[in-house]
């Protein structure tokens, strides 16, 4: 009788790569329906396109280096970057803007680096890096909100991607836009001027991130990841604005509240900065990760060149990250201290 | 060092030992200023120039100079041809010495023509001095159009633009647009593009390396077994 | 309610432990033959003392320990001895081992045997000597002698025994049925351990998911001290370091024994082994193992002979041969599969588990690590995995090893979380064992280095020491004529005469230096003459003094002089016995480390068979290595106490053993670290 042999153990859990990915997916649905439902099919068409895109650049990646096609487009990890470039890029990007910054994404930030699971960069943020460098102009055109533009149909989306020459959407400045640009009036007289201020942030923006952060609990509640680096961030990213906020100056740089709701925080806490591959391994260096971020986010946003700021702040903490983990290795069962302190 | 084999020589600098993809020197100027073409191109001839004059005039002294102070005088030879070329650049070609600006004076710190005064100048007779000079500008040069070409091509999809920087008036239009339409690619064109670049083009000349090592290994292959099999009944370890 | 404390990490796997528990423990019979590895516990195999052909009764001796880390073996049942061959036996490598081959009689006839009235009116060392000789192995998956690991120390100081019900591992319920059924034998076994360690408490850990066990102990424990600690199940708790940490909040140091914190843990079927020993005067001759798993119809837990084939236990449970693809000996997490059915169930064999493919799957593919951190949160030791295994991957050992890769205790846990599927153990098992190696390699050339310099120092020193012998004597031939001088003429120039005298000494010493005699004896002569000639200088001094002589000081220097010259001589004599005792010692040194130096070769043949054997393996080998240098050692050191040699030579061998016995201190703690339950 040939008995098979294989070392233990010899049960396994339930959770496995594919079902990581594909919870990350389902997660970022609530926000892609509010962004939709504000800003019009903009989105989801990058997103299908962006997967596209992937999905083909990743075959070529995979076949390029002689790897097993299903096996590992099976792990679903192009298409979460995939979907997370096409939120993150302004609605009704054209198809070129989409594909390079899919090219730098999977060729770039990730093949050219060992694939999945060896890119010191998140993929997603490369891309987007890459293109706001490059393209400023089209990076920063975002639409306007429902209720402030017209919203354009599903038809004129797929126009705005394809055929970007014949189509004009209404765009506006963000309110992080605004907000930078804004040097002499008060924070109430700026929200009453524009039109795109809604309650606590932009109109739009403030919901999808709410959308964004409940997906992002959701993830939580799967154990998809832990808490520690998402809640550093947000609680680093309030502290530091609360710290500078002085009530509604013209010199103010918003509220903290301002900031949680605005542009890419929420939806970096949540689904950028805890792509695990790229971030601090150990709980109390995943800490340290997520709370420079948020400083780094705040300083970037307010004194820096660009209005958002996730984007590089992640780029910037994942070159640390590294750093990070050699100084916060967990003090292991039967250990007194760390163990420099040993040495 | 009786016998150089300009052969040798010239493989090396283009290939096998190039200043800039394979001994990586040099990378500041490389990464800086190949922008577009017509700036390597500048920057490819005025380093070739210097790389010339300098292994000339240190193979000249080679005998005469003692080893304690080689180093400052091989220094002061290259500022001495670099302010020349720099003077010559100003006369002749000022818009380009102006884009190129810090970039030319910094030649003298470029680490191949120090390098290449030092390791080959030094050690060698005039003609194969002068001969390694040339290829190794050579080699750096070509290195510092091709990365400019790619920047220039894949940042404004056009090649040889404003060649009459260097070339005067009638190059003005040497200009060729590839792609019509074409939307700026900032990123190839600012700093990150001249690293991703460069990585690209290394990577190009190790892909071929290894074809080229898998080819003759493949052909050496087959002596090599029967050798094997013969030395098989001999011991065993 | 006692506090208990938690520890980190720790997964829920289905505990899949209702299927055996429902039935109550079922005798397995007596199969027609028995199959006794004499390697069923960690440290040297035992030696047979039975021949082939021979008759035995059932608990009769059928090996003999091999030295202080072995136990002995006993025969389950009568019969005849029909074979001492290597057979194959249940271990992660699929070895062959030599067993001693039972054909069974059916009669089950026993040996003479009686129990203690009375344990506690014996002395502890006769405890601890019916324990050895009764074979008792830790049962709950390790196998190291619990006889050894009760000898602890007066010293120590132990405040906490603790019995291990943990069970944590899936499917498994040994443990379980026997709490619900031979309760009070536990807590009697308990109160004989604790009768040996003389503990400040008694704990027997339990998880909450064993109600039923759990009122049972607690209702043999009434009135006896004996404290019931429950807490909520989570893997692997009922590994040694994370139970004591558990119950006490303290954890074991790296690399040390439960001891360091006041603890001694036991499993608690060798508890019940531990009493039926003692109060029955029973060996271990067969324990409780659950049969469990899809691939069998009737799975429960049976009492079974040491020595049954798997086989023979799978067909008292219905076997499905055509369900089953893969025997684990031990439960899912950190048991191993064994090469074919017809292997032994031996003393650490707690259960066979016998899945369906769809209840246990082949594991996928790995995928790449993504880092997500999942095992890091599982590890109960709080190591890194992802690191670990990104070190092992990438050979960065020192890295490894910087990241406490020893600290693993082989869970799995984070391997059954991992959502990659990396079988990280592997990698962890697979890097230690080469690190081992390396290690090993370093200090075979240390050990070479070392006996060069041992050996370039003592030629130095011997020179050295020459040359002081020359000078020392030389000046104590000066003292003595000077001594003689004064002693003869007191009012002639005495000095003068003294030269004189020392110049004739010199020139027949000179002569006489080429004798025989040893250097040591040489130096022993100079100081028994130095000593002497002092006692006469101040006796002289003291005459003197009284008789208010003028020579006093001129004698007091004399004196003084003398007296640095003895302890000049005393200190040349005591290096050179130093000396020759170290002489003595690489020499003895030499042997144990060929020895060992060929077995690390046959070990290294070993490891290149089989990749993955587990730590307990290892561990067990090293033991026996040990063991058997120990042996050798000790044996050399009766011979030489019969032979009646030098003192000095004893003395070395007697080093010798004492380091070796601190050797095999050492190799128990690595094997208690990785008994889990
Ligand atoms: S659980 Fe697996 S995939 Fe996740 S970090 Fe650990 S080894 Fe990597
Ligand atoms: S097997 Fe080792 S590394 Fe993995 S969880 Fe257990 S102790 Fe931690």
């Amino acid at each position: 009788m040939a008995l098979m042999r294989i070392t233990s153990p010899h049960a396994h859990g339930p959770m496995s790569t594919a079902r990581v990915m594909q919870n990350v997916l389902l997660a970022t649905v609530p926000g892609v329906i509010v962004l939709t439902h504000f800003f019009g099919f903009g989105t989801l068409v990058n997103i299908i396109w962006a997967s596209i895109l992937a999905l083909a650049f990743e075959a070529l990646a995979l076949r390029l280096r002689k790897r097993p096609l299903g096996f590992y487009l099976g792990d679903y990890s192009a298409l979460v970057t995939a979907v997370l470039l096409g939120i993150a890029l302004p609605p009704y990007s054209p198809w070129w803007l989409i594909a390079v910054g899919i090219a730098s994404s999977i060729l770039l930030a990730k093949h050219l680096y060992g694939g999945l699971g060896y890119n010191p960069f998140n993929p997603a943020m490369v891309g987007y890096v890459v293109l706001l460098i490059s393209f400023p102009v089209q990076m920063s055109s975002w639409a306007a909100p429902r209720g402030v533009g017209e919203l354009p149909g599903l038809l004129d989306a797929l126009q705005a991607c394809f055929t970007p020459g014949n189509f004009d959407a209404v765009t506006m400045a963000t309110p992080l836009d605004l907000l930078k640009q804004n040097n002499s009036l008060l924070m109430d007289d700026l929200w009453q001027q524009n039109a795109q201020f809604g309650r606590w942030a932009g109109i739009g923006w403030e919901w999808a991130s709410l959308a964004f952060l409940a997906g992002g609990l959701w993830l939580l509640y799967q154990r998809v990841f832990t808490w520690h680096a998402p809640i550093a961030m947000l609680v680093a990213l309030a502290l530091t604005a609360a710290l500078f906020y002085d009530g509604g100056s013209s010199a103010s740089g918003g509220s903290p509240l301002f900031h949680l709701l605005s542009g890419a925080t929420m939806f970096g806490a949540f689904f950028i900065i805890t792509d695990p591959v790229s971030s601090a391994v150990s709980t109390r260096g995943r800490l340290v990760f997520g709370a420079l971020i948020g400083l780094l986010v705040y300083l970037i946003r307010v004194y820096g060149n660009y209005p958002d700021a996730v984007a590089f702040a992640v780029l910037i903490m994942n070159f640390a990250a590294p750093f990070i983990d050699q100084y916060t290795q967990p003090r292991s069962y039967g250990h007194a201290a760390r163990r420099e302190d040993n040495e | 060092m009786a016998e150089v084999s300009y052969r040798e020589l010239s493989l090396n600098g283009l290939w096998k030992n190039n200043p800039a993809i394979v001994q990586l020197l040099g990378l500041c100027p490389l990464l800086a200023v190949t922008g577009s073409v017509v700036n390597a191109i500048g920057l490819a001839l005025a380093t070739c120039l210097v790389l010339v004059t300098s292994n000339t005039a240190v193979s000249l002294i080679r005998n005469i100079v003692s080893d304690a102070v080689r180093l400052p005088v091989f220094v002061m030879i290259i500022a001495s041809a670099v302010t020349c070329i720099e003077l010559l650049m100003q006369a002749f070609a000022y818009e380009l010495y102006q884009i190129l600006g810090i970039f030319l004076p910094l030649i003298t710190t470029n680490c191949v023509i120090l390098g290449r005064a030092e390791a080959f100048a030094c050690k060698n007779g005039l003609l194969p001095s002068i001969y390694d000079g040339l290829i190794m500008g050579a080699g750096f040069g070509v290195i510092l159009i091709l990365l400019g070409g790619l920047r220039e091509l894949a940042g404004t999809g056009a090649l040889f633009a404003d060649m009459q920087l260097l070339f005067g008036p009638g190059a003005a239009d040497w200009k060729i647009v590839i792609v019509d339409n074409y939307q700026a690619f900032l990123l190839a064109i600012l700093p990150p593009g001249a690293f991703i670049f460069t990585g690209l083009i290394i990577a190009v000349k190790n892909i071929i390396d290894a074809r080229i090592q898998a080819r003759l290994d493949s052909l050496k292959e087959r002596p090599v077994k029967g050798s094997k099999r013969v030395r098989v009944t001999g011991t065993i370890s | 309610m006692r506090q208990v404390y938690d520890f980190h990490g720790g997964i829920h796997p289905p505990e899949n432990k209702h299927q055996s528990i429902a039935a109550p423990i079922a005798d397995a019979g007596i199969p027609e033959e028995l199959v006794l590895p004499l390697a069923q516990h960690i440290g040297a195999p035992a030696i047979p003392v039975v021949e082939i052909g021979q008759k035995v009764l059932k608990g009769q001796l059928i090996a003999e320990p091999a030295g202080f880390v072995s136990v002995p073996l006993h025969a389950p049942t009568s019969g005849t001895v029909s074979a001492i061959e290597d057979r194959q036996i249940a271990h992660p490598s699929g070895h062959s081992a030599r067993c001693v081959v039972i054909a069974t009689d059916g009669k089950d006839e026993w040996i003479d045997h009686s129990g203690l009235a009375d344990y506690k009116s014996v002395d502890r060392s006769e405890l601890l000597t019916i324990i050895r000789n009764a074979g008792i192995a830790g049962m709950g998956g390790a196998g190291f002698p619990t006889a050894v690991k009760l000898s602890v120390k007066a010293e120590v100081g132990i405040e906490t025994l603790i019995l291990n019900g943990t069970e944590c591992e899936p499917y498994i319920t040994a443990d379980d049925i026997l709490m619900r059924e031979r309760a009070e034998q536990i807590i009697e076994g308990a109160q004989i351990i604790a009768h040996l360690v003389q503990p400040d408490e008694i704990l027997i850990g339990v998880e909450d998911n064993k109600p039923e066990g759990i009122a049972a102990l607690q209702t043999a424990a009434e009135g006896t001290g004996v404290e019931i600690v429950v807490f909520p199940t989570k893997y692997p708790s009922g590994g040694e370091k994370q139970l004591i940490e558990i119950l006490t909040g303290k954890q074991v140091p790296s690399g040390g024994l439960p001891s360091a914190v006041g603890v001694v843990c036991q499993n608690i079927g060798s508890a019940v082994a531990v009493r039926d020993a003692v109060i029955d005067g029973r060996p271990l001759i067969s324990r409780i193992t659950t049969v469990t798993g899809e691939g069998v119809n009737d799975p429960r837990n049976y009492e079974v002979l040491l020595g049954s084939s798997l086989a023979y236990l799978l067909e008292q449970a219905d076997y499905q041969t055509n369900k089953n693809k893969r025997l684990i000996m031990g439960g899912p997490m950190m048991g191993f599969t064994v090469p074919d059915a017809h292997v032994p169930i031996v003393k650490t064999t707690n259960c066979v588990l016998a899945p369906a493919e769809t209840e246990l799957p082949a594991p996928p593919p790995a995928q790449a690590c993504i880092r997500c951190g999942m095992c890091a949160e599982a590890c109960p030791a709080s190591l890194l995995p992802q690191q670990l295994f990104w070190f092992s991957q990438g050979k960065e050992f020192e890295k490894a090893e910087q990241h406490n890769l020893f600290d693993c205790i082989e869970c799995g846990a984070c391997s059954f979380v991992c959502p990659s599927n990396i079988p990280l153990v592997q990698y962890y098992r697979a890097a230690k064992a080469e690190v081992v190696q390396l290690r090993k390699d370093a200090e075979k050339s240390e050990h070479s280095r070392i006996r060069f310099e041992a050996r370039q120092t003592r030629l130095e020193r011997e020179d050295a020491e020459k040359e002081a012998k020359r000078a020392a004597r030389k000046k104590a031939a000066e003292e003595k004529a000077r001594l003689a001088a004064e002693q003869g003429s007191t009012e002639e120039d005495p000095i003068q005469a003294a030269i004189e005298r020392a110049k004739a000494k010199k020139a027949a010493q000179a002569e006489g230096s080429n004798s025989a005699e040893s250097a040591g004896e040489k130096l022993e002569k100079a100081v028994v003459t130095t000593r002497k000639r002092l006692d006469t200088a101040t006796a002289k001094l003291t005459a003197a003094k009284e008789d208010g002589s003028d020579l006093v000081d001129a004698l007091q220097t004399g004196v003084d002089k003398t007296r640095a010259k003895l302890e000049a001589a005393e200190k040349a004599l005591r290096e050179h016995q130093h000396a020759a005792t170290t002489k003595e010692q690489p020499t003895e040194e030499a042997k144990p480390i060929d020895a060992a130096q060929v077995a690390i070769k046959k070990a290294m043949a070993a490891r290149v068979a089989d990749a993955d054997k587990s730590p307990e393996e290892k561990a067990r080998e090293a033991l026996q290595k040990l063991e058997a240098r120990l042996q050798k050692s000790e044996a050399r050191l009766a011979q030489g106490k019969a032979a009646g040699e030098e003192e000095k030579i004893i003395t070395a061998l007697e080093s010798t053993v004492e380091r070796l016995r601190e050797k095999v201190a050492q190799a128990q703690s690595q094997a208690n670290e990785t008994e889990v339950s």
